[in-house]
C-alpha cells in the first residue's frame, strides 16, 4: 500500500491505491495526481513500475506507471488510423464497429460513428449517407475524439481514408472503379461509396 | 430449370410464375438488353423468378412481376397513408405498413418553419409521399409533392380507413379508373385516398356511404370488371331500399 523503495520492485496496485506523492513521483500510464491532495493515485489495475527520470531533464522525478498484467488490446486514440465495419446508417450518421487500431486488432468493443459532415472534405452538406456507406462495409477511419458515452468520433474525410472492401449482394467483393463507385464483377451492378484511395 | 424447347419469350408473360421458374433466356433471345424490374433476377444467362405473381412486358424491354400481398415494401415516390406513432425533436415516427418506421420530418410541409410545426397526435392518419426508402434505413416521408406544394398531402380527417393488399390499391389507382370506382362515383358522392401500402380512407357525409363504399372496394379484388359492375349495383339498390 505504501509506496515500494527501490524501482524494480514489481507490486500489484488496484485503481485507488496511493503510489506517492506528487512532489516526489511523476504520474505515468495507469496513474493520475488528485489536485486537492497532491498524491498520485493508481487508475487501473496492474504491476506498478517506476521508471527513472531522463537525466537532462529540468523534472528529475521518477515516473510510476500501472501496466496491465495481461496484454491490454489496442484502444483506439484521437488520430490514430482505425478500420471498422460499419452497423448502421441513417441519414445523419453512420455507426461502426471498430476492429483495428492500426495494425493491432482490438480485444473489446468500441464504437465509432461517422457524422455526416465527416465523410468528406468537400460539400459537406450535401453528402447523402446511403451513398457513402451501407451496412456491412470496411472502411478506414481516422479517430477524430473520444465523442460521446457511446461512441468515438471518426472521420473519412480525406482520400485514403474511405470504403476499403464491400461485399456485393451477388457475394463478390466489389472492385472499385472510381472515388466515388464499386462495381460487382460477377453481375457488373455498380454501387456508389465513398472508396479510400489504396496504395501507389 | 430447364426451358422449354421452343422457349419464347412470351411464353411466360402474362402467366403466373413463382419463385425458381426461368423465365428467359438470354442466350436464345435476339435483343440482349433487357430492364428487369422487381421479382426478377439474373443468373449468368438466365432470368428467373424471384416472387410469385404475373409477369408483365412491357415494349420494348421491360419485364416485371406483379403481385399483391399485405405486406408493403417502400419505394422512393409512393404515395401512402401513414399513422402517426410517436412524434420526436425533428421528426414524426410513422407507420407506414413497412419493415420500420419511417420519418417524416417536422418541417417537410408547404410553408413549414420551426414556428408552425403541425401538432399530430399519436394516431393520425396522413396521407404522404415517400422520398426516400432506402435497404436497412428507415424511410424518409413528406407532406409535400417533389416541388414543395402541398397537393393533397396531409392529414386526412374523419371518414373511416381500412386495410387490404397492395394490388387492390394499384387497382383503385390504375388509369382508367377501375371499374368499382366508376360505378360507385355515378351514384354516390364520395372521396377516397389510397395509399399504395394497402391503405384506404373513405369519407362521405352520411355513414351509410361510407360504409356501402367501402364494403364494395373490399370485395372488388378478385371480380372482374363485369362483376363489379353488377356488385355495385346491387349494393347501391339496398342502399336506397333501406333509407
Amino acid at each position: 500500500m505504501e509506496e515500494a523503495a527501490a524501482a524494480e520492485v514489481v507490486v500489484v496496485v488496484t485503481p485507488g491505491e496511493v503510489l506517492g506523492k506528487a512532489s516526489q513521483v511523476r504520474a505515468g500510464r495507469g496513474a493520475y495526481v488528485a489536485p486537492h491532495n497532491n498524491l498520485v493515485y493508481a487508475s487501473l489495475t496492474g504491476f506498478r513500475r517506476t521508471l527513472s527520470p531522463p537525466p537532462n531533464s529540468p523534472d528529475q522525478r521518477p515516473t510510476v506507471e500501472v501496466t496491465g498484467h495481461k496484454a491490454h488490446g489496442a484502444v483506439p486514440e484521437p488520430g490514430s488510423v482505425v478500420i471498422a465495419r460499419v452497423t448502421r446508417v441513417t441519414a445523419r450518421m453512420a455507426s461502426a464497429d471498430i476492429m483495428c487500431v492500426g495494425p493491432k486488432s482490438v480485444r473489446e468493443k468500441f464504437t465509432g460513428s461517422i457524422r455526416q459532415q465527416d465523410v468528406r472534405a468537400t460539400e459537406i452538406d450535401k453528402v447523402d449517407m446511403h451513398l457513402s456507406f451501407r451496412p456491412g462495409d470496411i472502411i478506414r477511419a481516422v479517430v477524430l475524439s473520444l465523442g460521446d458515452a457511446r461512441a468515438y468520433y471518426l472521420s473519412t474525410a480525406k482520400n485514403e481514408l474511405g470504403v476499403v472492401s464491400v461485399e456485393s449482394t451477388a457475394g463478390e467483393t466489389m472492385v472499385p472503379i472510381s472515388w466515388t463507385e464499386m462495381q460487382c464483377p460477377l453481375t457488373g451492378q455498380i454501387e456508389q461509396r465513398k472508396v479510400a484511395k489504396v496504395g501507389g | 430449370m430447364e426451358n422449354k424447347p421452343t422457349s419464347s419469350p412470351t411464353s411466360f408473360v402474362d402467366q403466373s410464375v413463382v419463385p425458381g421458374d426461368v423465365v428467359l433466356d438470354l442466350s436464345n433471345m435476339t435483343n440482349q438488353t433487357l430492364k428487369l424490374g422487381g421479382g426478377l433476377r439474373q443468373d449468368c444467362d438466365a432470368i428467373s423468378v424471384m416472387k410469385a405473381g404475373k409477369l408483365r412486358f412491357s415494349n420494348p424491354n421491360k419485364y416485371w412481376v406483379e403481385s399483391s400481398q399485405k405486406r408493403y415494401v417502400p419505394h422512393a415516390g409512393d404515395s401512402v397513408l401513414g399513422i402517426v406513432v410517436d412524434s420526436k425533436a425533428d421528426n414524426f415516427l410513422v407507420d407506414i405498413k413497412g419493415p420500420g418506421l419511417a420519418f417524416l420530418p417536422v418541417l417537410a410541409f408547404e410553408g413549414g418553419t420551426r414556428r408552425n410545426i403541425p401538432k399530430f397526435e399519436i394516431g393520425t392518419l396522413l396521407y404522404v409521399r415517400v422520398v426516400k426508402a432506402n435497404p436497412g434505413m428507415n424511410p424518409e416521408l413528406s407532406c409535400t409533392d417533389a416541388s414543395g406544394k402541398a397537393a393533397e398531402f396531409g392529414q386526412l380527417k374523419d371518414g373511416y380507413m381500412f386495410e387490404s393488399s397492395t394490388g387492390l390499391s394499384r387497382m383503385l389507382l390504375s388509369s382508367p379508373t377501375c371499374p368499382v370506382l366508376d360505378a360507385l362515383g355515378k351514384k354516390l358522392s364520395f372521396e377516397t385516398a389510397v395509399g399504395l401500402n394497402g391503405r384506404v380512407w373513405v369519407n362521405a357525409s352520411s355513414p351509410s356511404t361510407v360504409i356501402v363504399v367501402a364494403n364494395a372496394i373490399m370485395n372488388s379484388e378478385s371480380l372482374s370488371g363485369v362483376q363489379q359492375r353488377i356488385m355495385v349495383e346491387k349494393l347501391i339498390q339496398n342502399l336506397k331500399l333501406s333509407t
